[in-house]
């Protein structure tokens, strides 16, 4: 049996020896590797990172850091806001939000908490700042403008205007 | 040359008896039963018949594989009950978790859409680029997570090479079940140009998901959006994608494997298939033609599904880069020139070792990932039945 053939036979018995191991080693080791390696799901799913909470008694809102689209992606740019906890909002919110952080008021946003939360939600956002788009009466026509319930938390993403 | 010709072959002329191909199967048998009954799967009735109707399948078809020294028909019994087994376990789950078929909105932003393979190749350019995922998924919070998915199909891509295709792909067998079903196709005559068509679409697709950022193919092209989840039409855009997903269903996974007894959709169509192709290079089992004895009778090529073989590629004895180790043409040779081989050893130098190594590798991933797809469709199936 030459070298070559050798190589061939010792990889063969190594492939069988990766399709035992596959489901309790290999398989976890490659993801975990994967998991290492820093990647961030695009923000236009995930929202962004949060840059701060807003305490609003006994609720709070978290403000994400704005997304913009990517070369030809559909959608505006956005910014993020989580009501949460969802079962401790009132049946209507109306809160005034700074979202940049600069200590004035940006939006004024609405909207109505059913009791059921598979109802659908709608949104009015009074734009207080030329920085913000309004919304009048939004559901979830796209994901950068929209209101959903997500787990115990109210989303809403505002569109930022184009300028 | 010429001594290749008299070189011993292993391949079993007559079936093995039926003591020996018991004990070939064994350690198969025991790994049914480690990898269905483990600790951690659901002890209930429905699940343990499933389980156990399951580990007697597969184990069942690796002893006729034995016993008869043919792969390609007994693959097929799995392999198309692992592609209508798919969609009835996934459905019912989904319909379970979210009372719907279609993705809501909510789930993308969550993070819980369960992460498929095909859109592996999407992903590459835009995360070495930006870093960035585009797909609307969590990398590693569950069973269904990108990380997870991920690091199931590198290790089996690591022992199947492009045998994905035929021995993992949840989808393909849908299609081959479809093809099993005319005697004779109706269409014979098919342009060797449609195999360029998986590769184009691959390009077109990893240069989309780039500008679109987002998973072109999963959103605009994948057929078994079809059978799985769809996306939820909201809007014209929406119904739009819907039409396409149900026309290339129709067209390339049931009408025209009827038509051709090919498999379409795989051949002339997956981009994930042409990016698959690419690990046979790596993959140290393939399929061989063995010269001295190929008549160049052509009967090879028509057996194979996928069109994995030209005369070209007879003539210089190799399959095509899109081979995926099915057997069809092994089990079709009259001459027994299409072998089972292992790189870097002779042709045809006892070719049922090869087969062996590589069965036991494959079947061992098959009862793994299809099993428990395969047990998870009865389990749906059980359930409604009582």
């Amino acid at each position: 049996m030459t070298l070559r053939a050798k190589l061939g036979y010792t990889a063969a018995a190594l492939t069988m020896l990766a399709a035992l191991l596959t489901p309790f080693r290999l398989m976890d080791s490659f993801a975990k590797g994967f998991a290492a390696l820093g990647l961030h799901v695009d923000e236009m799913y995930s929202g962004g990172p949060k840059l701060r909470t807003v305490a609003m008694g006994p609720y709070s809102i978290a403000v994400h850091k704005p997304v913009f689209p990517h070369m030809l992606q559909s959608g505006n740019p956005f910014v993020q806001l989580d009501w949460s906890p969802a079962s401790a909002l009132p049946q209507h919110v109306s809160d005034v939000v700074d979202v940049d952080g600069d200590g004035r008021p940006d939006i004024r946003v609405d909207f109505d908490v059913p009791k059921d939360p598979k109802t659908p939600l709608r949104v009015n956002v009074e734009p207080l700042n030329r920085r913000y788009e309004a919304m009048q009466n939004e559901g979830k026509e796209g994901f950068s403008r929209l209101i959903v319930r997500v787990d115990n938390a109210v989303l809403v993403r505002v569109p930022l205007a184009n300028r | 040359m010429a001594s290749k010709a008299c070189t011993p072959r292993l391949a079993p002329a007559t079936p093995r008896s039926v003591l020996r191909a018991l004990l070939l199967t064994l350690p198969i048998a025991v790994w049914s039963l480690l990898m269905l009954f483990h600790p951690g799967t659901p002890t209930d009735a429905k699940s343990r018949i499933a389980e156990a109707v399951t580990a007697l399948f597969m184990t069942g078809l690796f002893f006729m594989m034995m016993r008869t020294g043919k792969t390609y028909r007994w693959r097929r019994c799995f392999f198309v009950a692992l592609g209508f087994l798919f969609p009835v376990g996934f459905i019912y789950n989904m319909v379970l978790a979210r009372g719907t078929m279609g993705i809501p909105i909510e789930e993308m932003i969550a993070g819980r859409t369960p992460f498929c393979f095909l859109a592996i190749p999407l992903l590459i350019v835009p995360a070495a680029l930006t870093k960035t995922l585009v797909f609307p998924g969590s990398i590693a919070a569950s069973r269904h997570a990108i990380a997870t998915m991920v690091g199931l199909w590198l290790a089996l891509t690591l022992v199947l090479g492009k045998g994905w295709c035929a021995y993992a792909c949840f989808f393909g067998g849908i299609e081959e079940g479809m093809a099993a079903v005319p005697k004779r196709a109706k269409i014979r005559k098919i342009d060797p140009r449609w195999r360029l068509v998986p590769w184009a679409v691959l390009l077109a697709m990893v240069l989309l998901s780039l500008a679109l950022f987002e998973p072109a193919y999963c959103m605009w092209l994948c057929p078994f959006k079809a059978v799985t989840e769809y996306v939820t039409a909201r809007n014209a855009v929406g119904v739009v994608q819907n039409a396409i997903f149900i026309v290339l269903f129709a067209g390339l996974v049931i009408v025209l494997p009827l038509l051709t007894k090919k498999r379409t959709q795989c051949s002339f169509f997956c981009p994930f298939g042409a990016f698959q192709s690419i690990f046979n290079k790596i993959s140290i089992f393939e399929v061989k033609i063995d010269r001295t004895r190929c008549k160049s009778c052509g009967v090879c090529q028509n057996a194979c599904p996928n069109l994995s073989l030209s005369k070209e590629s007879i003539a210089q004895g190799e399959t095509l880069l899109s081979c995926m180790k099915c057997g069809a043409c092994v089990d079709a040779c009259p001459q027994d020139a299409a072998v089972w081989h292992i790189k870097g050893t002779e042709i045809a130098w006892k070719p049922e070792r090869a087969r062996l190594m590589f069965l036991y590798a494959a079947w061992a991933m098959a009862v793994m990932f299809g099993g428990s797809i395969i047990a998870q469709g009865l389990f749906t199936i059980l359930h409604f039945l009582a």
